[in-house]
């Protein structure tokens, strides 16, 4: 079992076919979860924490935007606890949660030069593109198995 | 605005519970089974979770051994068109139930974007093709931009 993140990281598709595979995804989800349940923020929904900006300084410079830095302390551990990654690129306007686009830079970024697996796809908007999504995805996931067997 | 802020939501010991998590099940478009007879099938298993009837599907919530056991369960009634995704916010909410506020609920426009390919997914998930080739699409050659605008500025005058 792999630690796959994907973006956008509350994608259905992307976590949906790796959880099928046996695979588990990196969603933003369960991070938020974490976030809600933590009994010391009072004061929902408000969910960033003046806390946040400070860890997210592990991720970014402190010239950058408090609000990039906000999002990248609940994206950042997903990205440091990734042993791959699936990217989704030309994604229409509006798609994937983060409201951010220096924040999706620096997430990719930071999931490229980890030094790990990464697959890129195209947005698909046709059958045909559709298949090879999902042709691709299953190849790079077995071939994350194969490299696990052989390790 | 002022009307989504909510007060601090009256959360119960469940709600607290690091181990109880929430699930979305989708029905794909092209679906076999409808999204009663999905939740009529998750009360059938005699779980104890928390049981939502949505337009999209379903939302469960419970503990997380009891909810990936019903998901299993629940694939089985067909396979290529139920899709599930975590959900961070459990089922009615108050800081992202419609009840208790106004506007779309925070997610609905990435589920309303994924739903349009979902189809699609099914129908590579039912039906296989690996030989799928996609033309490369190229942009258009410069003489014949040259001779469009032309001809578009020609009727213009």
């Amino acid at each position: 079992m792999v630690k796959i993140a994907v973006y956008p990281p509350n994608s259905l598709i992307l976590a949906d076919l790796l959880e099928r595979k046996g695979h588990t995804p990196l969603v933003l989800q369960k991070q938020i979860r974490q976030k809600i349940k933590d009994p010391e923020i009072d004061s929902p929904p408000m969910n960033i924490s003046e806390e946040d900006p400070i860890k997210g300084l592990k991720y970014a410079a402190i010239e950058v935007p408090s609000g990039v830095r906000g999002r990248m302390s609940i994206i950042g551990p997903l990205i440091d606890e990734a042993e791959a990654a699936i990217v989704v690129d030309g994604a229409p306007y509006g798609f994937g949660c983060i409201g951010c686009a220096r924040t999706n830079e620096l997430s990719i970024f930071l999931l490229r030069n980890k030094g790990i697996p990464v697959l890129e796809l195209t947005y698909p908007t046709n059958q045909d593109e559709t298949y090879v999504m999902v042709n691709q995805i299953n190849e790079f996931v077995d071939s994350l198995e194969e490299t696990a067997e052989e390790e | 605005m002022s009307q989504n802020l909510t007060m601090s939501p009256d959360l119960g010991k469940e709600d607290w519970d690091p181990d109880v998590i929430t699930r979305m099940i989708f029905i794909g478009p092209g679906a076999h089974v409808s999204e009663q007879e999905v939740v009529t099938a998750f009360h059938m298993l005699g779980l104890p979770l928390t049981i939502k009837n949505t337009c999209y599907g379903s939302m469960i919530s419970g503990k997380s051994e009891d909810v990936y056991k019903a998901i299993k369960e629940i694939r089985k009634l067909d396979p290529n068109h139920i899709f599930t995704k975590e959900r961070g916010f459990a089922p009615g909410d108050p800081r992202r139930c419609r009840g208790h506020r106004f506007g779309p609920r925070e997610g609905f426009h990435q589920m309303e974007k994924e739903y349009r390919i979902l189809g699609f997914v099914s129908e590579a998930l039912e039906n296989p093709k690996d030989d799928v080739e996609i033309e490369d699409k190229k942009p258009v050659d410069v003489d014949e931009f040259k001779k469009i605008m032309n001809e578009c500025l020609e009727n213009k005058e």
